[in-house]
């Protein structure tokens, strides 16, 4: 059909573009166009002059890239140089992490500034060069979960079943701000489909997300991964002053010999800061104008 | 925020809201569940993070007798995270019974049901760091659980209910950063000192409720200044808080809600001991150790005697758990007891008092060393799980579990005191390093007490011989010595501002605010009407969490600074 909506999807082998291409697929108004490095359609996103004939066969581009930090900001002054002067939609993943270093409810109106290293600063700055487009729609996702989810699904779980992680006590208060892969999914067809979204940025956190021990020990109690262990704050230091450092090392080494992953997940101090800060997106915007309902966690996790 | 009330400016006048006064379970409760209500909260600890000396001295205070009642200055901390720097953890809820007025417990029950307090508990539990609120075998655990004493189904006694242990959670240590980057301004070394009402301009002072509007604070370092408040709470523990409502003046002069001299009586503990021996060895089984639950929560069952049976016997609340044998006699052979008498003087006060016999013999010291060295590699495994699961493990295994190879076990048992108005807490004449009167606390039992001891361990005798799992023997006339060898079951200060409807024989109302002050509340164990058999803490909290409700409801009035203009000028 002629009149569906061709979309690009960037980084469309990622765990989230594969959601997204999946998505796009199942609608009766969009065919996604599944571009990355090594997948069906090879494109360097990062190229200005690979990127603009990919663009003339699309109408719109969601971009799901997800890579260093360099080359996430070589992707975005890439984009925005290939975009410019096309009124085209562009659906950008975004993160939490653009917020940087702050706690409390937070809202699209804070300020992004990228203060928790570098993948956070880049974050930012892509967001920042992409502003200039003029149909640009800023998708900020918390913790994105689901089945399969790399970071916030499976690696969690290898943790929990190696009793790693578990109650962390006062180190698992913070806020989870998760986000089931679906819903980021239906936020990306929203953000095509709706005119409005234009130009803004929108949360993608469920309501009344749980604190970060409570999902750990639901998801622990899913896994039958019982009992739940109690994990100290000395063990926790252990695991990100002595362990991650080496299975760090392991992982690099292993990267090689194409063992990397066989090996436990690491817990460096990045992501044991994740879990304390209390930072709590609020994402009342995209239920209201992106028509967004939140998949229950309780139920994702008997589920997935 | 957490800042040093050295630091305020002295003499100076800090506003709020809402005064909270102790930074303990109840105090930390309150201001976490207020945390997103937009009230300006202060809260006043009197400690610091560490343990301080002097500021526990403020305590210190005398007792009536000494064998019935441990010194005011035990079993409470005052310090940020108050007594839970210092508990044992056992969590469970108060029984539907417990609130009802029974005419065989006199001074029973409570403005409030169970139900009231239903809403809250499991949001208490979460606090408490106990898992699930889920109190009974079948509700807390989806796999078949060992049975306590296998063939023994009583209607006496059940073996389904279950007490749960916090890790022991520091309310202090565990809930810090929260307060740290909460909006409550939280004020360490800060002593309340008076709350002051305003002068009584009405001839019927003493009958019309007066607010409170100021109340002094006062460091150790010599610092001092006021805070103002819409209201206030006194969340400080059930003796300090009627030690602070007796030093205030209040309208009628005799103390803060004290016109009808209420405060400070019906001060009630629990009646526990141990004793007996309940040789089991005719069981299928014996557990008598923990399990853990799903969530990772150690849970225990215990015999606890049914509410019908209750009725039946005109007896108060009562649990018992099988028990090991008395540690100061050598006489159970156990390497692991004997270590642990023998390592008495390094064990806290507060946790050392039961290892402490009549006057051991000169020979017993030898004996017990002679356990410990027979009975070395039990006691080198216990020393091992005890290093790896107690003093390494942030959630600690609760208590001593030693299966004595006959299965003769001793008899522990917790049971509810009868109130009693004669039972008190007042000031006395010497006054702490604040000029603060110190109290003297006079804590008594009555027959009635004895009697639920002594009708409850009867039954338990007859259920064990119907039920054919085997025998408890004890002395019945030695049951009166035994459940005050070690006096007042230790940290539990309850009574001593009671609730109720009536202000004749309450200090406060349903909602803990004192009859006399409509804008003071107690978030305490100090308005319980009757003790139950539960451990006080999570009710406390419960009751805190309730407390932080309503609270919200009655300073929570929005402001509308357009409207309030307006009315201004029309004024």
């Amino acid at each position: 059909m002629t009149n569906k909506m061709r979309v690009l999807v960037l980084g469309a082998t990622g765990y989230v573009g594969r959601h997204i291409v999946q998505a796009l697929a199942a609608t009766d108004w969009a065919e996604p166009i599944a571009a990355s490095r090594r997948g069906a359609v090879a494109l360097d996103a990062t190229d200005t002059t690979a990127l603009v004939p990919a663009l003339r066969q699309a109408d719109a581009i969601v971009n799901a890239m997800a890579s260093s930090p360099q080359d996430m900001i070589a992707n975005a002054q890439a984009l925005r140089a290939a975009l410019a002067g096309t009124p085209m939609r562009l659906v950008h993943l975004s993160s939490m992490a653009a917020y940087g270093n702050v706690e409390g409810p937070i809202d699209e109106d804070q300020p992004l500034l990228g203060d928790l290293g570098p993948y956070s600063a880049a974050k930012a700055q892509a967001e920042h060069i992409l502003r200039d487009c003029a149909q640009a729609v800023m998708l900020r996702p918390g913790c994105i979960y689901g089945r399969g989810s790399p970071q916030w699904s499976t690696r969690i779980a290898r943790l929990l079943r190696a009793h790693r992680i578990g109650d962390l006590g006062a180190a698992g208060d913070g806020c989870s701000n998760l986000v089931h892969v679906d819903d980021v999914a239906q936020a990306v067809l929203a953000a095509l489909l709706r005119p409005q979204a234009g130009g803004q940025a929108y949360n993608l956190s469920m309501a009344q997300a749980p604190t970060w021990n409570e999902y750990f020990i639901a998801y622990a109690r899913a896994l039958g991964a019982t009992p739940v262990s109690r994990i100290g704050a000395r063990q926790l230091r252990l695991e990100t002053k002595a362990l991650a450092p080496a299975l760090k090392v392991a992982e690099i080494a292993g990267r090689k010999i194409g063992l990397a992953r066989h090996l436990p997940p690491p817990i460096p101090p990045s992501l044991l800061r994740l879990w304390q800060q209390d930072i709590r997106l609020t994402s009342a915007k995209a239920q209201r104008e992106l028509g967004l309902q939140w998949t229950s966690w309780p139920d994702a996790l008997r589920r997935d | 925020m957490i800042e040093d009330a050295n630091r305020i400016p002295a003499g100076s006048t800090l506003h709020a809201d809402l005064c909270i006064v102790g930074a303990g379970a109840a105090g930390i409760a309150l201001a976490l569940a207020l945390q997103d209500s937009g009230l300006d909260v202060i809260l006043l600890e009197s400690g610091s993070d560490r343990p301080d000396a002097a500021a526990q001295a403020l305590y210190e205070g005398t007792v009536a007798d000494a064998h019935l009642h441990p010194p005011p200055d035990h079993y409470r901390v005052r310090r940020f995270g108050g007594s839970t720097t210092l508990w044992g953890g056992r969590c469970m809820p108060m029984d539907a019974i417990d609130f009802e007025r029974r005419d065989y417990i006199a001074h029973s029950g409570w403005p409030i049901g169970l139900d009231d307090l239903l809403p809250y508990y499991p949001r208490a539990n979460q606090l408490c760091e106990a898992g699930d609120f889920a109190y009974t075998v079948e509700t807390a655990f989806t796999r078949p659980v060992r049975s306590m004493i296998g063939g023994f189904d009583s209607e006496t006694f059940s073996t389904d209910t279950l007490e749960r242990f916090s890790c022991p959670t520091d309310f202090g240590a565990r809930y810090r950063r929260r307060l740290e980057r909460g909006p409550a301004r939280v004020l360490l070394n800060a002593n309340l000192t008076s709350l002051s009402s305003r002068p009584a301009t009405q001839s019927d002072a003493s009958t019309q409720p007066q607010p409170v509007d100021s109340a002094q604070v006062r460091t150790l370092a010599g610092n001092h200044f006021i805070v103002q408040a819409q209201g206030y709470v006194l969340a400080a523990g059930g003796l300090e808080v009627a030690r602070l409502l007796l030093a205030s003046p209040g309208a009628s002069g005799r103390g803060l809600g004290n016109a009808r001299d209420m405060v400070g009586r019906y001060y009630m503990s629990h009646i526990a001991g141990t004793l007996g021996t309940a040789d089991l060895s005719h069981a299928g089984s014996v557990w008598h150790g923990y399990e853990i639950s799903d969530e990772g929560i150690y849970c225990r069952r215990r015999l606890a005697l049914r509410p019908q049976a209750q009725r039946a016997l005109q007896a108060g609340n009562f649990v018992a758990r099988l028990h090991h044998p008395r540690i100061p006699d050598p006489g159970h052979g156990s390497g692991i007891l004997s270590a642990l008498y023998l390592a008495r003087p390094i064990v806290p006060y507060e946790y050392a008092k039961r290892l402490y016999g009549d006057a051991p013999g000169r020979g017993a010291t030898l004996a017990h060393l002679r356990n410990v060295a027979l009975d070395a590699p039990g006691t080198a495994a216990f020393l091992w799980n005890w290093l790896r699961r107690r003093t390494l493990a942030e959630r600690k295994f609760p208590s001593i579990i030693m299966r004595p190879k006959n299965l003769r076990f001793s008899l522990d048992f917790h049971a509810e005191q009868e109130p009693n108005p004669s039972s008190r807490v007042k000031l006395g004449q010497a006054v702490d390093a604040l000029g603060m009167p110190r109290i003297e606390i006079d804590w008594r039992y009555t027959g009635r007490d004895v009697q639920t001891v002594q009708s409850a361990l009867a039954a338990l005798a007859q259920a064990f011989g119907q039920t054919g799992v085997g025998r408890l023997d004890y002395a019945p006339d030695q049951v009166e010595a035994e459940m005050t060898r070690y006096g007042a079951y230790g940290g539990h200060h309850l009574g001593t501002a009671r609730m109720g409807t009536d202000p004749a024989d309450s200090v406060v109302d349903a909602q803990c605010r004192l009859h006399e002050a409509d804008n003071v509340y107690i978030a305490s164990s100090a308005v319980f009407p009757t003790s139950s058999q539960a451990n006080p803490t999570l009710t406390v909290v419960a009751l805190a969490l309730r407390l932080a409700d309503h609270l919200r409801k009655t300073y929570a009035a929005p402001r509308a600074p357009i409207e309030s203009e307006i009315g201004s000028e029309a004024r």
